[in-house]
């Protein structure tokens, strides 16, 4: 019983507002004449009512418990839920609106003038690149698509999107607030998926074929002021990425609570299985990488080299970047992509993990 | 999700995060202290743009266009399904305007279990000797300070000493006495790491009641090492109310 007050106020919400989006989306494709513009205003209107019955009942809900929830197990679950979200939204947030201002004021002919043509050459640059230019990975897919558009060689484009995510400023101060007093943890970071984000270009430009991907569509509008862009791009990537943060902030709330610590001491104690399990946990989780070192400095009965696999496999694979990725450039492209990426993260892991940590 | 409902979404998530940081200190129960400037920005920006979105979809709606489509579904996401998860961002929302979830306490420090010596034990953030600056008097120290300290003090240099440690009850089920134990976060709620001692002298308070116990060491004999919980006899104890910052 305790654990259930705030599902009244949820589950409600959600599936009336399913409900709508999917009436939303389904009048998209039916083009209604210029003059039946009009019948979006109710639904409009219904949303904002969902919203105000939506407050009200938290603020009802929030008077019916007020301190007589005692569930011991549920709290601790709902304290580390929220501690991940909030840790994560700053950088999330801050992410998000970086990688927005270059889709919008960066013009795609500054990044064509400095890849290199010939694409053996372009991988090691685009993955630099990836040091440089901050994003999610939620939007580095978006942002890799409109590269190949606009030209560059696809293995360098897919550098830059296993690379940026994973070792941008961001994420490299992210990594270091983490592990604190340990900076090998972050630069070991660095140097796994860097190498591992080029290794996988370079394999790409050397087998990979073109019509493996399918080409990415145009994301906006033409006629969209600089601004819109912006604050489009930010809305987007928030609203997806948000969401799947929130995916990985409810596994990993219950995988911390819920798994005996003497499970996962276990596990962390043997060497090659831990590595492999938290590169597992990282596909599952799909973590931002903007918070997942958060998350794996907290598995602390790791050994090292598993904690740094968490950080080099998460941003390049995991569940939320395949559905990306199938969406962006189609299931042809991410039966062969993925594999390869994460036979190569894991590489790496090894590699780095066992010269550093 | 349609335009509007990105809004408001955005707007509630970013009240939830000005709410537990400007209106109370209830993000302390989560995270670091030094996230709070960055949970205000964010909560901020957050705000501001879904306002903006909002005003953006109204003006079309007054318009009579639907300027919405192209910049809210480029990309096909309904075909994905992709924005319906954005829902879930009202989760945290939902967490912290109706439960308001407590530190984390007993619970967590009971499931977490005994902890074995560490590998290693990184003095150098705390003071060098601070016994020598109080003299006689009590030294109050941290949890986790006292217990780095009880697991490298091969010289007991701390034995006989007063000292003041401040945490909360947590039961002993499997024997006598109870723990004193307090949470070490390095960054958020999710890294808690439970530092505690044992205490067999007093009886034991009401689970998650905190207090502050002045006393001494009960310093082992043989290997440190070896040493399951750090014992602590009690001189005088004091209930408190529940400090500012409930991790440390």
């Amino acid at each position: 019983m305790s654990d259930s007050p705030p599902g009244p106020s949820r589950p409600p919400a959600s599936s009336l507002g399913d409900s709508i989006v999917a009436d939303w989306d389904g009048s998209g494709d039916e083009l209604p004449p210029p003059e039946w513009g009009r019948p979006r205003g109710p639904r409009r209107a219904a949303t904002v009512w969902l919203f105000a019955v939506l407050i009200s009942a938290m603020a009802a809900a929030n008077a019916w418990l007020a301190g007589g929830m005692e569930h011991e197990a549920f709290l601790a679950w709902a304290t580390v839920f929220t501690a991940i979200s909030f840790q994560a939204l700053p950088f999330l947030v801050f992410g998000v609106a970086l990688s927005a201002a270059l889709t919008a004021f960066v013009p795609a002919s500054f990044y064509r003038r400095f890849i290199p043509r010939n694409p053996m050459a372009a991988v090691p640059v685009a993955g630099l690149s990836g040091a440089v230019l901050p994003g999610c990975e939620c939007a580095s897919v978006p942002i890799a698509g409109g590269l190949i558009k606009r030209g560059i060689a696809p293995a360098a484009a897919l550098t830059f999107l296993l690379a940026a995510p994973a070792i941008n400023p961001v994420v490299l101060v992210a990594t270091a607030v983490a592990f604190p007093g340990r900076p090998e943890v972050w630069v070991a970071r660095l140097l796994a998926s860097l190498g591992a984000a080029v290794v996988v270009g370079w394999i790409w430009a050397r087998l990979g074929k073109t019509d493996w991907l399918r080409p990415p569509r145009n994301s906006h509008a033409p006629d969209a002021t600089k601004a819109e862009v912006f604050r489009d791009s930010m809305v987007h990537d928030l609203i997806h990425a948000g969401g799947f943060l929130v995916v990985g902030a409810i596994a990993a709330a219950t995988l911390n609570v819920a798994v005996p610590r003497e499970w996962v001491n276990g596990v962390g104690d043997l060497p090659v299985v831990g590595v492999l399990v938290l590169a597992v946990l990282a596909i599952l989780l799909s973590i931002c990488s903007e918070a997942d070192a958060f998350v794996a400095a907290s598995l602390n009965a790791f050994s090292p080299t598993a904690q740094l696999a968490f950080m080099v496999v998460g941003p390049m694979v995991d569940l939320k970047l395949i559905a990306l990725q199938a969406g962006t450039f189609g299931w042809g492209f991410v039966r062969r992509f993925v594999p390869l990426t994460l036979a190569a993260a894991l590489v790496f892991t090894f590699l780095i993990g066992g010269l550093l940590l | 999700m349609n335009r509007i409902a990105q809004g408001l979404v955005l707007v509630l998530l970013g009240a939830a995060a000005l709410g537990t940081t400007l209106a109370s200190d209830l993000y302390l129960n989560y995270v670091q202290g030094y996230f709070r400037p960055f949970l205000i920005a964010a909560g901020a920006v957050l705000v501001v743009l879904g306002v903006l979105v909002i005003a953006a979809d109204l003006r079309a709606a007054a318009r009579g266009a639907d300027a919405d489509d192209a910049a809210a579904c480029g990309h096909g996401h309904g075909a994905e399904g992709g924005p319906r998860v954005a829902w879930l961002l009202l989760l945290p929302v939902v967490s912290v305007f109706v439960v308001a979830p407590p530190a984390l306490g007993a619970y967590t420090a009971s499931a977490q279990g005994a902890s074995s010596a560490p590998d290693r034990v990184d003095l150098s953030e705390y003071r060098d000797d601070p016994f020598a600056e109080a003299g006689d008097g009590p030294v109050e120290l941290e949890m986790r300070e006292f217990v780095s300290r009880a697991w490298t003090d091969e010289e007991r240099t701390m034995s006989g000493k007063t000292i003041e440690l401040t945490g909360f009850t947590v039961p002993n089920p499997e024997g006598e006495g109870w723990y004193l134990a307090r949470l070490e976060m390095a960054c958020c709620a999710a890294d808690a790491v439970v530092n505690r001692v044992l205490i067999t002298d007093e009886p034991a308070p009401e689970k998650d009641s905190w207090w502050r116990v002045r006393g001494t060491w009960d310093e082992p004999e043989g290997d440190l090492q070896e040493v399951r919980d750090h014992r602590f006899t009690v001189e005088e104890m004091e209930e408190v109310e529940n400090p500012p910052d409930p991790y440390e």
